[in-house]
């Protein structure tokens, strides 16, 4: 049945501009270059306070590579709270988070509908589960906070045809980006947290000639295959991992590949926290 | 005033907005100007930025900021073939060509086929009651709608634009005789011709990230931003394939037809404790209304301009709510419709 309470347009299914491919192959022959060291991550910009209405809010935004077409990561992020319960909620003797992560229409290649999709809603328990681990919980009993993130554009390779798989990749990238804005926002609202929570993900990639090797931050499209990925939140000065989200395809018995990733994404996750910490200096230099 | 409170402004605010806002609007001593709780005079507006090209994935987009409200509209179009559409009624080549004839024709394409298709994401954390979760609220339904019809009536986009046409091969016209073989032998007249194979669907996407009243008329200015800075890819239709096939490195940028621009405006009433209306009923027009103003005025009135060929073209007028604005009160608010629109026509990127 159809959403009567959107604009639905056409009823009959409209089909994405279909490319030449002369074009494209040309763009294939051009080698798979990473544009930076394997351990560097590509630059972050955050920025709290887009939302003024919001208890706090902020914005991420991860520069675009060299190649032409592949997007940045663009997230905003807003959170409410804390707030009273509704009255008819069970007591709760914590603070109960609720995270909503959602991909806006014109996020990715393909245009998403307005409903929530499976990854959508796995993004956000993925997120909740992240933050949980940060939050003095019950230090606001019977009160409730809601996390809302708008992916305003994913990670991804405008380039490259749909349905190559890169797109699970990109989700570790977007998570990533998510635990980290929705970090500085909480941050924002002024809600106590036993440290700044930051995403980071590493990646098990075999080059064009076959090496194999782990990098942090990848890029589906700067990579020849990559064969799995790792994303981590991690608190630093506690030095304890509050949700980890490995996808791929690896053998048990290369438990060194496994600790490797793992390694790799909490150095990630070191980074992206420098930047999340400095812009909340730079905020409270701000405010006063 | 402030000095009588034992609380900060914005618990005044919060607790009771409508004497709040009255306290400002009309001062202690009479010399002082009136000034709305923000700081603006009643005809202020917010200074619009508007930036155009920030997404990659769209083929248009643009972000426009007024004040705290800010929206981002991103521009998709996708390809409907006309076997999909039920109602379908073919047109020829010719047709397209001839003024007098689609002037004549009333058939609104635009509209029959729903090739433009708003609608506005609200539920995005952007103030404190809107969450996600839920379906569209009355409000974002509202301005979905209203996005609709004035982009159909004020014909922003030319359907001609949104045409992919099929045109058969010349060499087939000379060799008539073995394509008629070929086809069968029928509508041998028609087979030169070119014939309308597609139309690209506009998909406007608006998401706010920031709402401080007045909705309307930032998401407006970002649908036309954003039209305006849309490039179709050029799209052609393959029979082989029975699809349409586009050039990756050629594109074609959209003509919006016109600028125009909404403005809004808030009418506040000074009612007494009971909150009726006072007797003399003093009132305030108050020019791109914030959250508050938005949520304590019942009378609103938009009004559409358009300055682009010069004169002043009012496209729409809106009124709802409320008795008090007359038809003086119109005029001066199209006066003031007038100024938004040089400060939005200044605040668009230049093509």
């Amino acid at each position: 049945m159809t959403d009567r309470r959107r604009i639905n347009g056409p009823a009959a299914a409209t089909i994405p501009p279909v490319f030449l491919d002369d074009g494209g192959k040309e763009q294939k022959e051009t080698p798979l270059i990473r544009s930076r060291p394997s351990d560097v991550l590509r630059k972050l910009f955050l920025k709290t306070g887009v939302t003024p209405s919001a208890s706090g809010s902020a914005y991420l935004e991860i520069e675009t590579t060299f190649k032409s077409g592949v997007s940045g990561l663009k997230l905003s992020c807003s959170v409410h709270g804390p707030r009273s319960l509704p009255k008819s909620a069970p007591f709760s003797p914590h603070i109960i988070l609720s995270a909503h992560v959602k991909y806006a229409p014109f996020a990715t290649k393909q245009r998403r509908g307005y409903l929530r999709d499976s990854t959508e809603r796995d993004l956000s328990v993925h997120l909740e589960t992240a933050l949980r681990g940060a939050i003095i919980a019950d230090r606001w009993p019977k009160s409730g906070v809601d996390i809302v993130v708008s992916i305003i554009e994913g990670d991804q390779d405008r380039g490259e045809a749909a349905g190559t798989g890169d797109e699970t990749w990109d989700t570790m990238n977007v998570l990533s980006g998510c635990v980290t804005v929705a970090s500085a926002a909480l941050a924002d609202a002024g809600i106590d947290c036993v440290d700044t929570v930051a995403g980071g993900v590493s990646a098990l990639v075999v080059d064009r000639d076959g090496a194999e090797s782990v990098v942090m931050d990848p890029v589906a499209s700067e990579h020849g295959k990559i064969m799995a990925a790792c994303c981590v939140a991690y608190l630093p000065s506690r030095d304890e991992v509050t949700n980890l989200w490995f996808k791929g395809n690896l053998e048990t018995s290369d438990a060194q590949w496994y600790t490797e990733l793992v390694q790799k994404g909490i150095q990630a996750s070191r980074s992206a926290n420098r930047v999340l910490v400095q812009c909340l200096h730079d905020t409270v230099k701000l405010t006063g | 005033m402030a000095a009588s409170l034992t609380f900060p402004r914005t618990t005044f605010a919060k607790l009771s907005p409508q004497p709040f806002l009255l306290a400002n609007l009309s001062p202690p001593d009479p010399s002082l100007p009136s000034t709305r709780t923000n700081g603006r005079h009643p005809s202020q507006s917010r200074v619009p930025l508007v930036t155009t090209s920030s997404l990659s994935h769209a083929h248009g987009s643009a972000v426009v900021r007024t004040g705290d409200t800010t929206v981002i509209c991103g521009v998709r179009g996708e390809i409907l073939p006309v076997t999909g559409i039920p109602a379908y009624r073919p047109r020829s080549f010719t047709e397209a060509d001839d003024v007098v004839a689609a002037t004549v024709e009333r058939w609104d394409e635009l509209r029959e086929y729903d090739l433009v298709v708003p609608n506005i994401e609200l539920a995005t954390g952007c103030a404190p009651q809107l969450l996600p979760g839920v379906p569209p609220s009355t409000l974002a339904q509202t301005l979905s709608t209203r996005v609709y019809e004035l982009m159909h009536t004020c014909r922003l986009v030319d359907v001609d634009e949104l045409r992919i046409w099929y045109h058969p091969a010349r060499n087939t016209q000379e060799g008539g005789d073995e394509k008629m073989e070929e086809d069968g032998g029928e509508d041998e007249e028609e087979e030169a011709r070119p014939e309308l194979k597609a139309y690209w669907t506009l998909y406007i996407d608006l998401l706010f990230v920031s709402l401080d009243g007045n909705p309307f008329d930032a998401a407006w200015a970002a649908v036309v931003a954003a039209l305006r800075d849309t490039k179709l890819p050029v799209a052609k239709w393959d029979v082989d394939r029975d699809m349409a096939i586009c050039e990756r490195n050629a594109q074609k940028g959209l003509t919006v037809k016109g600028l125009p621009i909404a403005c809004s405006a808030a009418v506040f009433l000074e009612r007494d404790q009971g909150l009726h209306l006072a007797q003399e009923g003093r009132h305030w027009v108050l020019m791109d209304p914030d959250r508050l103003e938005d949520e304590i005025c019942q009378e609103s009135v938009t009004v559409v301009v358009d300055r682009s060929g010069g004169e002043t073209r009012v496209r729409a007028l809106e009124k709802k709510g409320g008795t008090v604005v007359g038809v003086e009160a119109m005029r001066e608010i199209v006066g003031l419709a007038e100024r938004r629109w040089e400060e939005f026509s200044n605040a668009m990127p230049k093509k």
